[in-house]
């Protein structure tokens, strides 16, 4: 009996010490951002973040060479830590980079006194050679295979250690050296016009301290120590991040050039003043869709994705419209376009789909993707016409008029009789591949079992979790599959890519799509610096695959953003991590909001 | 044969005193019967069972009915119960018509897929009772009448098992049975979910046969078969067991409710049924639906898993009540 107490009392104290340690919300005067993650982050190691959580955190420590400017579109890179836009060679083989001189470390007891020290270009290819060390397992690799003279080697010398942590990193890599403190040379395998976007202004490559590495060894996911305009000050794994102002940042001021239309909506009020706004960031670490929401109804977050399940509540059924009940709470809404796209793939390897591409025009002429945007996706997402998607560069305007994206089940009963022909009789059900068991999933796939039954095609669908299903394409097994990618780049070389014979499965092609014309093309377009005639051959590309119908594209997603009226600066920006800084807090707007609330209860 | 040799019990005053002889069923059939809402609740679950009866039997024969049609469109997209509507159907032509409980996201009938739902349902709780009843009372019944290494072996088992969270241990080999096959019928979908329950919930019947027999091992009529030297298969299997097959019973029909409720658990997180239409599956999907206003479909899963559960614990309450010796109360 006295044991059962003596639990009892301790589940007690359990829990209200657990109260008092997660009270750590700051008060409603301070100059703080209240934003909220969807999960909990799993790394604050620049050199391994890929994660999309991590980085809206990491972006605010780290600082890569260069960026993406703030307003203007479409999207230009700027220096960030390198002085200027890198100097090319005229073979376009050798890039040297100025790197700036009044960059710091911020404070950290890694470093002899506790004080940042100067960040020099030996930081940056330390951070390089510690990505291609074998035995650090960084997810960011694949970017850098076979790209970097030297590097590769670099990569084999290190499979001998024991660890990641001895691993001599004196050993010279000729195509990532610092010629100097401030100069940094890369020497590329072959011409790559996307290294700058692609790696460059990546966090991966923020310069790293080996002091801190050595000093945290396996803590350092933990420990960040970085240049940006804020650090690490608190984080409690699932509960809450808390960064405050790095006081060793070296400053910068907010653009005073933006896009068309960006000074009307206020973009431009700041101009030239210094950075950052804010002294405190505040994440909060909330899994489930409600509590987001009512927080940020209440007033205690200041910016949100609209969970699908309260779309009504914040967009009526007009589509781009806000609803009374968030107009009169100065909720502001931002639409914009998210460059991903999304697809049902064909397996070309397949013996009775790869052979027949009549089979695989009458599947894409049968699906209604109006419909399964209406259906699935609360209308909200963008119906495909090409694989490129709409916000990216080479984006074609006109891709919708070669009809790619046609519905007609009329003529797909046409082409299914001709693809029966070719067959030599009907054809069987299929075997469609859906990668998840959720409610999502299912209807996806009853979806298309309707649109193709409508042909007379019968559909078996397996539902299968993310690693079987991987595999599963990845070995051919299955004759259709959803899927689909996200760009990471304004650039659209990586969904041309997905077509390239050199990226079969387990590379990108999982369709394995295989044409030696596109491949040619391919391998010009790599190698090509942007320019209309680049942009012209990409269109090419893109139709000549469409011809094909290796897949049927379906869907481009669009994101729903809120933000309070006292939110501002706020532009939204799909390639960049590193935005935080330009964001404001009007105090005394948001300290009127308790106001606005209790007078609209009383009405 | 003289009148004083007459058997006493055949003697009127005695027959009179005593009633004519009953087997324990037919004074537990007698006693239900008087019960007018257990019989309400029996007929409702027979209901239930015939209709999954019926689906079970049109899909082997491929016989063509509204229910094996579920797939069909019969309408628009979340159309709300009991409104007429017209609209234009896949193939293009315009249509009129209305539906009793609305229609789901691809414009089929809720209510045919809330009949479909019942064969999902039992067909998982009746394979999953009877796994677990072939596994658990030869189990719980050897082990309580063989005591020593055996009991100790079977009682280890079942502390071990029971320790394990029970639907997530469900959760657990519908995992590991997804991808597997068992004689070449793959175990994906609703037989990996039965099969797992199955495997996994026969703890609490073969505890409760192995205390029976237990207690009852000692009682006269055992002790009788033994001098007759009956071999111990023969004395627990045809004396023993028939004597505690009430409480069996009973279990069963308690047990296929939470059968029901795991199966409606397992196909909510994705794990159950997935082609066909299914309580949890309609449950899961009207949980993004709610946003909508589209209520009908999780309503009539509901109302479905409701009625059934409530009509099979009502009729299993009373049958313990009535086969129950001990609870005997006229």
């Amino acid at each position: 009996m006295g044991c059962q107490w003596v639990v009892l009392v301790l589940a007690i104290a359990t829990v209200f010490l657990g109260c008092g340690l997660h009270k750590a919300t700051p008060d409603s005067d301070e100059n703080v951002l209240h934003l909220s993650l969807i999960t909990k982050i799993q790394t604050l190691d620049s050199g391994n973040m890929r994660d999309v959580y991590g980085m809206t955190v990491g972006g605010n420590i780290f600082e890569a060479l260069f960026g993406y400017h703030y307003l203007k579109r479409p999207y230009e890179v700027v220096p960030v830590l390198a002085e200027d836009l890198p100097q090319i060679s005229e073979d376009k083989l050798t890039y040297t980079i100025r790197i700036r001189q009044d960059v710091r470390f911020q404070d950290d007891p890694c470093f002899a006194d506790g004080k940042g020290r100067q960040v020099t270009a030996h930081d940056i290819v330390y951070a390089i050679k510690r990505i291609a060390n074998v035995k650090y397992r960084s997810q960011n690799w694949p970017s850098w295979n076979d790209r970097i003279v030297g590097l590769d080697a670099f990569r084999d010398y290190t499979r001998q250690f024991a660890d990641e942590w001895s691993v001599d990193y004196d050993y010279e890599v000729e195509g990532f050296r610092a010629l100097d403190d401030f100069t940094l040379q890369i020497k590329l395998v072959r011409p790559w016009p996307q290294v700058v976007e692609s790696v460059l202004s990546d966090m991966s490559t923020a310069p790293v301290a080996k002091e801190a590495v050595d000093y945290y060894r396996a803590r350092i996911p933990q420990h960040p120590v970085g240049t940006g305009p804020y650090r690490l000050k608190t984080w409690r794994r699932g509960s809450y991040v808390e960064l405050v102002r790095n006081a060793n940042w070296r400053g910068q001021l907010y653009p005073s050039q933006g896009a068309p239309g960006d000074a009307e909506a206020g973009l431009l009020d700041d101009a030239g003043k210094p950075l950052p706004f804010v002294d405190r960031i505040f994440f909060r670490v909330i899994e489930e869709d409600q509590p987001r929401w009512l927080l940020f109804m209440r007033g205690e977050l200041d910016f949100l994705g609209i969970p699908k399940d309260n779309f009504d509540e914040a967009i009526g059924s007009s589509g781009g419209e806000l609803t009374e009940e968030m107009i009169q709470r100065n909720i502001r809404l931002e639409i914009y376009i998210d460059p991903s796209t999304f697809w049902v793939g064909f397996n070309l390897r397949d013996p009775v789909l790869g052979p027949n591409k009549p089979l695989r025009m009458a599947i894409s002429r049968a699906i209604d993707r109006q419909a399964l945007v209406d259906l699935l996706f609360n209308g909200r997402f963008e119906v495909a016409h090409g694989f490129v998607s709409p916000g990216m560069n080479s984006y074609d305007p006109n891709i919708a008029e070669y009809g790619y994206s046609r519905y007609d089940p009329a003529e797909a009963a046409e082409l299914l009789k001709e693809a029966e022909k070719i067959h030599g009789g009907p054809i069987g059900p299929l075997k469609l591949g859906m990668p998840g068991v959720d409610n999502f999933s299912r209807q996806y796939a009853q979806f298309l079992q309707k649109y193709m039954s409508n042909i007379g095609l019968r559909l078996n669908v397996e539902y299968m979790d993310w690693p079987t299903y991987m595999s599963e394409v990845n070995n051919g097994h299955l004759q259709l599959f959803a899927s689909g990618v996200s760009a990471g780049m304004p650039d659209a070389i990586d969904f041309l890519e997905l077509f390239g014979t050199k990226y079969f499965a387990p590379g990108g092609n999982k369709f394995f799509y295989s044409n030696p014309e596109y491949d040619t093309l391919l391998e010009q377009a790599q190698v090509m610096f942007d320019s209309p005639e680049r942009t012209a051959l990409y269109r090419r590309m893109e139709r000549m695959v469409m011809d094909d119908y290796p897949a049927v594209f379906t869907t481009h997603r669009v994101s729903y953003a809120l933000y309070h009226s006292w939110y501002k600066n706020y532009k939204p920006h799909v390639f960049s991590y590193n935005v935080l800084k330009y964001r404001r807090v009007d105090q005394h707007e948001r300290a009127r909001y308790a106001d606005l609330l209790a007078e609209l209860k009383k009405r | 044969m003289t009148p004083s040799e007459t058997p006493l019990k055949d003697k009127p005053i005695i027959r009179r005193l005593v009633g004519k002889g009953r087997s324990l069923w037919a004074d537990g059939l007698r006693r239900l019967r008087k019960r007018r809402l257990a019989i309400v609740c029996f007929w409702i679950s027979a209901a239930y069972f015939i209709l999954a009866g019926f689906v079970f039997v049109s899909e082997i024969a491929d016989w063509d009915n509204m229910l094996t049609r579920w797939n069909e469109e019969i309408g628009p997209s979340y159309q709300a119960p009991l409104k007429s509507y017209e609209w234009q159907s896949m193939d293009g032509q315009t249509k009129s018509g209305w539906s009793l409980f609305g229609t789901d996201f691809l414009g089929r009938s809720t209510f045919r897929k809330m009949l479909y739902g019942a064969k999902t349902s039992i067909t998982v709780a009746l394979c999953a009772s009877l796994i677990s009843l072939l596994i658990g009372v030869p189990l719980g019944a050897v082990a309580g009448y063989f005591r020593g290494w055996i009991d100790d072996l079977v009682v280890w088992l079942l502390t071990t098992l029971n320790t394990i969270p029970y639907i997530l241990l469900v959760m657990a080999f519908a995992v590991v049975l997804r991808d597997k096959s068992l004689f070449g019928v793959p175990l994906r979908g609703v037989t990996g979910v039965y099969l797992a329950m199955g495997l996994t919930s026969w703890v609490g019947i073969a505890r409760l046969i192995r205390g029976e027999i237990m207690k009852r091992k000692e009682s006269e009529y055992v002790l009788a078969a033994r001098a007759m030297g009956c071999s111990s298969g023969r004395i627990i299997f045809q004396h023993l067991l028939p004597n505690v097959f009430h409480i069996i019973i009973i279990n069963f029909s308690l047990r296929f409710v939470t059968f029901i409720h795991s199966e409606v658990i397992l196909s909510f997180l994705g794990l159950g049924e997935t082609d066909k239409p299914s309580w949890g599956a309609m449950i899961d999907a009207a949980r993004a639906e709610l946003a909508r206003n589209v209520w009908w479909e999780m309503a009539a899963a509901t109302v479905a898993i409701f009625v059934l559960s409530l009509a099979l614990n009502l009729f299993g309450d009373a049958l313990r009540d009535c086969l129950d010796p001990k609870l005997r109360t006229d």
